[in-house]
C-alpha cells in the first residue's frame, strides 16, 4: 500500500461525501423547518439527473456548454416543481400526523418513478462529462479524476453559500426562528408559510443539483431515487437532525468511510460505512451535532 | 423538554426509514395488462394459446425487461403472419422483486387460467416462478435470468431456459483468458446472485485450465453503484496482470462510465462479461471505454448471417434501436414456444413440454437446440473487444471470436449431477 494510493482514496472519499452533503443539506433543512419527512427528496434528485440529460441533449451531446447548462436549468426546474408541490400539497397536511406525511411524500415516489419511466423511457442514460474535465489529475503520487476536483470544489461553495443565506439574510434568519420555535414566529407577525415554501423549493434545487452533479459519473436510470435516498437519510440522522454543519461532517465520514473501506477490506466494503454509522450512532445517538438553529 | 421534542422526531425518522425499506423492497404494482378471451380457437386449425409474461418493466433492470418485451412482441407478430399460433400474451410488471414475481404468477395461473408462463430477468425471481411452477404442472421458460440453477440444481421437466446461463459465461470467459498471458487476477463484481455465481464460474474454469493463475484480491459493490472511482483507485494500487468483472447489467454501464473517466483501460486489460452487450455500450456513445474485453450471447453484426440480420432491422424499425441480447432472448423465447406448439398441434402444456425437448430452430445467434435432458438452450457465445465505431456514435466490437455451443455448455452429466445433491 503505497501514500500515493493512500491519498487519492481519501480524496475520492471527501468528493463523494460532498454530493452526499449536497443532496443531504436539502434533506435537512426542509426536515429542519418543515418537520416534513421528505422521501420524495430522492426523486428530486432522480428528477435532476433526467432534466440534465435532457438538457444538455438539446444542447448537442458534443458542446460543453450543454453541461453547464445542465447544471444550471435542472435544478432550477426541481425546485420550481418543488414549489407547485409545497403549494399545491405540502401545505395541507403541516399539522397533521407525521404517518400522513409520509404517506404523501411516499406517494410521490411511486407517481415521481413512473412520471420518469413515462417521460424518459427506460433505458440507461448517460451524460458525457465536459472535455475540460476528462482526465486525470496526477499529483504527488495522487491520482483522481479532474471531475472529482471539480466536486470538491463545489461542495464547500454550496456549504458557503448556504450558511451565508442561514445567517445574512432575512429569509434565512426567518428560517432558523422556524426552525427553532413556530409558534413565536408566527406571534411575532412573519408569514412562515412563506419561508416553507422557499426552503422546500431550496431543498428540491439541492436534490436536483446533486442529481445534475452526479449525472456525468453515472447511467442514469431507473432506481436512482431509492439508492440516494437511504444514504441521504443517513448522513441526516447521523449528522443531527436539521443540522446543517451536521450534516456536512457526517456526509465527509460517510463518503470517507467508504472509501477506505474499499481500499483495504475490498471483500466487505459494502458494511464498512454502515459499521461507522452504527458506532456513531451508539455513541451520539442525537447525532454528531445538536439542532443548534 | 427541547431535547425530548428531537429525540422523538428523531425517533419518527428512524421507524419511517425501516417502513420505507420494507416498502421499497416489498411491494410493488402490477401493470394493467388487456385481458384476452382464454384459449379459443379462432377459425379453423389455428391454434390460440394465452402465455401468461411476468418481467421487470419497472425498477433498476427495466432496460432489459423493455428490450425482452420488445423481441416478445416482435415475435408474436413474425408467428401470426407466418401462420402459426395466435399468442395472447398477459403481461405483468414485477419490478424486479423476486416475491412480486411469484404473486404475478399465481395470480396469471390461477385467475387468467394460463398454463404457459415466460420471464423474468431477476434471477431469484424467475427461480420462484420455476418452483410455482414445478408444484403447480404449468410451463415456465425462463426468457432472461441467467442463473445456472434454473436448469441446473433446481432443474425439473416444466422449466426450460432460453438465454445463456452463468456457467456458459465462465467456460467460455475462462477459455479465451487462459490463452492469455496473464497470471494475477483481481476478481470484482455486483454483490448478488448473478455477480458472485459469473465470477466463481470464471475463476473455477480458468484455474482448471491454467493452473498458474493466482487471485491477488476481490471487490465486490452493492447492486446499483453509482461511484465506482474508490474501486479503480483500490485495483490500480493493488497492481494485478488483469482484472475480470461479473456485474449486473446497470452497474456494467456505470462501470463502463467510470473506466473511461480513470483511464484504467489504457493500464490493464479488463474482463467483463455483458461489456460488449449492444445495450450495455449504445447508452454510453463515446463515454464507453475502447479495449474492453467482453462475453456475450448475441452481437447483431457478428458473425454475419442473413437471420441475423432480418432480425436486427426488424428490431430497429420497432424499437428505434438495434438489439442486444435481451431482445434476442424475448424473440427466441416466443419463436420456440410457438414451433413447440405447432410440432404438437396443441397448447396443452404436457405435450409442448415434450415438443420442446430436443427442438432445434434457426437463430439469429446461429443454430439453437434445447438440450433434451436438462432443458437448456444451447448456443454459441461472442469474445469480443471493444472498439470506437468509424460510422456509428456509439462504441462496438472488434477480434471477435466465436465459441461453438459444445465448448461453453455444462456437460450433462454434470448438470444432472447438481439435482441429485
Amino acid at each position: 500500500m503505497d501514500a500515493g494510493a493512500l491519498s487519492s482514496q481519501l480524496v475520492l472519499g471527501l468528493s463523494r461525501g460532498m454530493l452526499y452533503f449536497i443532496v443531504a443539506a436539502g434533506l435537512t433543512l426542509v426536515f429542519g423547518v418543515l418537520r416534513i419527512i421528505n422521501f420524495a427528496h430522492g426523486s428530486f434528485y432522480m428528477l435532476g439527473a433526467f432534466l440534465s440529460f435532457s438538457v444538455a441533449e438539446m444542447v448537442g451531446k458534443q458542446n460543453p456548454a450543454g453541461f453547464w447548462l445542465a447544471l444550471l436549468v435542472a435544478p432550477l426546474i426541481v425546485a420550481a416543481l418543488s414549489i407547485v408541490i409545497e403549494r399545491g400539497l405540502m401545505r395541507f397536511v403541516y399539522g397533521q400526523e407525521h404517518l400522513i406525511q409520509v404517506l404523501l411524500t411516499y406517494a410521490l415516489v411511486l407517481i415521481f418513478g413512473d412520471l420518469v419511466k413515462m417521460i424518459w423511457g427506460t433505458e440507461f442514460k448517460s451524460v458525457s462529462v465536459p472535455s475540460i474535465f476528462i482526465g486525470n489529475l496526477s499529483l504527488a503520487g495522487i491520482i483522481i479524476p479532474i471531475y472529482y476536483v471539480f466536486l470538491l470544489i463545489v461542495g464547500p461553495l454550496v456549504a458557503l453559500g448556504l450558511w451565508m443565506f442561514l445567517h445574512h439574510t432575512v429569509t434565512g434568519k426567518i428560517c432558523r426562528a422556524t426552525a427553532t420555535d413556530r409558534q413565536m414566529v408566527d406571534v411575532l407577525g412573519i408569514n412562515s408559510t412563506r419561508v416553507f415554501g422557499t426552503v422546500f423549493a431550496l431543498g428540491g434545487w439541492l436534490a436536483g443539483l446533486g442529481g445534475a452533479l452526479m449525472a456525468p459519473m453515472v447511467n442514469i436510470g431507473m432506481g436512482m431515487d431509492t439508492s440516494m435516498i437511504v444514504y441521504a437519510f443517513l448522513v441526516v440522522v447521523v449528522g443531527g437532525l436539521g443540522n446543517i454543519w451536521g450534516t456536512l461532517i457526517s456526509a465527509l465520514i460517510l463518503g470517507v468511510a467508504e472509501a477506505l473501506g474499499v481500499l483495504f477490506v475490498p471483500d466487505l466494503a459494502i458494511v464498512v460505512p454502515y459499521v461507522v454509522i452504527g458506532i456513531l450512532l451508539i455513541l451520539r445517538p442525537s447525532g454528531l451535532l445538536k439542532s443548534v438553529w | 423538554m427541547k431535547k425530548r421534542f428531537h429525540l422523538r422526531y428523531q425517533a419518527w425518522l428512524v421507524i419511517s426509514s425501516m417502513i420505507l425499506g420494507v416498502l421499497l423492497t416489498g411491494c410493488g404494482q402490477a401493470t394493467p395488462a388487456p385481458s384476452g378471451n382464454s384459449g379459443t380457437a379462432s377459425g379453423g386449425s389455428k391454434l390460440s394459446v394465452k402465455v401468461g409474461y411476468i418481467d421487470s418493466l419497472s425498477g433498476p433492470a427495466a432496460a432489459y425487461g423493455k428490450s425482452t418485451e420488445a423481441g416478445i412482441k416482435i415475435a408474436i407478430d413474425e408467428v401470426a403472419k407466418a401462420g402459426g399460433p395466435t399468442i395472447d400474451l398477459v403481461e405483468r410488471d414485477d419490478n424486479f422483486k423476486p416475491d412480486v414475481a411469484e404473486a404475478m404468477a399465481k395470480e396469471l395461473v390461477m385467475n387468467q387460467n394460463i398454463n404457459i408462463l415466460v420471464g423474468t430477468v431477476n434471477s431469484a425471481g424467475a427461480l420462484a416462478v420455476s418452483k410455482f411452477a414445478k408444484d403447480n404442472k404449468v410451463l415456465f421458460i425462463n426468457s432472461d435470468s441467467m442463473s445456472e440453477k434454473i436448469t441446473g440444481a433446481q432443474g425439473h421437466r416444466y422449466v426450460f431456459s432460453i438465454v445463456g446461463n452463468t456457467a456458459m459465461i465462465g467456460k467460455a470467459g475462462a477459455y479465451q483468458m487462459s490463452k492469455m498471458p496473464y497470471k494475477r487476477y483481481w476478481l470484482a463484481g455486483s454483490d448478488y446472485e448473478f455477480g458472485h455465481s459469473v465470477v466463481n464460474s470464471v475463476w473455477t474454469n480458468l484455474q482448471q485450465l491454467k493452473p498458474d493463475v493466482q487471485k491477488i484480491g476481490e471487490s465486490w459493490w452493492k447492486v446499483g453503484e453509482s461511484d465506482f472511482s474508490s474501486y479503480i483507485n483500490a485495483i490500480r494500487a493493488a497492481k494485478p496482470d488483469a482484472v475480470y468483472v461479473g456485474s449486473g447489467g446497470g452497474d456494467t454501464v456505470a462501470l463502463l462510465k467510470a473506466i473511461k473517466q480513470s483511464g484504467l483501460n489504457t493500464e490493464l486489460p479488463i474482463f467483463i462479461h455483458n461489456s460488449t452487450d449492444f445495450d450495455s455500450l449504445r447508452p454510453l456513445g463515446q463515454d464507453a471505454p475502447e479495449g474492453i474485453y467482453g462475453t456475450t450471447f448475441y452481437r447483431y453484426d457478428f458473425p454475419d448471417n442473413p437471420t441475423s440480420k432480418a432480425f436486427a432491422e426488424t428490431y430497429k424499425k420497432a424499437t428505434g434501436n438495434y438489439p442486444g441480447f435481451a431482445g434476442l432472448n424475448g424473440y427466441l423465447t416466443i419463436k420456440f414456444l410457438a414451433a413447440a406448439i405447432e410440432k404438437s398441434k396443441s397448447t396443452d402444456n404436457e405435450k409442448v413440454i415434450d415438443a420442446l425437448e430436443g427442438l432445434s430452430l434457426d437463430t439469429p445467434a446461429g443454430k439453437g437446440t434445447i438440450r433434451k435432458e436438462d432443458h437448456q438452450l444451447m448456443l454459441p457465445m461472442v469474445f469480443g473487444k471493444t472498439v470506437k465505431s468509424p460510422t456509428e456514435p456509439y462504441l462496438i466490437t472488434t477480434d471477435n471470436v466465436l465459441i461453438p455451443a459444445d465448448q461453453i455448455m455444462p456437460s450433462v452429466a454434470d448438470v444432472l449431477k447438481t439435482r441429485t445433491k
